[in-house]
């Protein structure tokens, strides 16, 4: 998989976690349960160091799209973008060569393939 | 008319239905904190439940990061959802010599419930799940049954007797 695309669902993965560090409800039911929820900071500093790794303007539309969904990258299974559940063109998987990063032409959401 | 006995049947936990022979590892071969992470997590890919190792191991890595997992008294949950894992699952693993895993009474951990599951995954389930392991194994005598145990089979039977009790 292509590295970007590799930064990119660690930063998804981060960013969730994060999210639910945050989220005073979420942390109180882990800490209740006896699990420690303490480091958020150095999780936001491991985050600052990762999207640095990214591409500039892919980074942006990462941003500009978790505003929108809980999920920006997304599989594709059986030709079907698993974020809008749309099937995509059988062109698109032709054209998806490695080292670039492909979009879903309904939602937009990144897709990734393996 | 004589009517059939009424049978009451339990209905099975979320760990219980989560727990498949599968994803049971008797004796882990690692010592270490990383190592036991990585062994895990190769299994679980192994049992295509992660689609890559790697950023699974790291998301794990990072919630270490956030506080240990290892809740004490030899037992560890290491938990988080990764965009990398196919669907929710528990992977349960056993070390009779322990492993150093920072838990909060820093004592080793023999017991280990990893549970995974993709971003989608609904909260209440999932957290479910976390509070079913740690009623599972409060008492003593439950931790060293489990330990003991000598196939998968009667650890899962311990655990839903020990959700059945309460």
């Amino acid at each position: 998989m292509n590295s970007q695309l590799l930064a990119l669902v660690a930063l998804q993965d981060l960013d969730l976690m994060i999210r639910e560090a945050k989220d005073p409800e979420r942390a109180n039911q882990e800490e209740e349960l006896g699990f420690e929820i303490k480091g958020v900071e150095k999780l936001e500093k491991t985050r600052e160091r990762l999207a640095k790794q990214i591409d500039e303007r892919l980074l942006q539309t990462y941003e500009r799209m978790a505003r929108r969904f809980t999920r920006v990258v997304v599989p594709v299974e059986g030709r079907v973008c698993l974020g809008c559940f749309m099937g995509l063109p059988t062109a698109a998987k032709r054209n998806a060569e490695p080292r670039t990063i492909e979009n879903c032409e309904n939602c937009g959401r990144i897709l990734y393939r393996l | 008319m004589p009517t059939a006995p009424f049978v009451e049947r339990r209905v099975e936990s979320h760990l219980e239905i989560h727990l498949r022979p599968a994803l049971f590892i008797p004796e882990l071969r690692s010592k270490k904190k990383s190592s036991v992470l990585e062994e895990m997590v190769a299994h679980l890919a192994k049992h295509q439940i992660a689609r890559q190792a790697e950023p699974v191991l790291e998301t794990l890595r990072q919630r270490e990061a956030l506080g240990s997992t290892g809740v004490g008294k030899g037992i560890a949950i290491p938990h988080a959802r990764s965009t990398m894992v196919v669907e929710r699952a528990v992977l349960l693993a056993r070390s009779v010599k322990g492993v150093e895993f920072e838990a909060l009474d820093e004592n080793p951990v023999h017991l280990f419930f990893l549970i995974v599951a993709p971003p989608t995954d609904k909260d209440p389930i999932y957290l479910q799940m976390l509070a079913q392991i740690v009623k599972s194994v409060r008492l003593a005598p439950a931790r060293r049954k489990i330990l003991e145990a000598p196939d998968f089979a009667t650890i899962r039977t311990l655990i839903g007797a020990q959700l059945a009790d309460e």
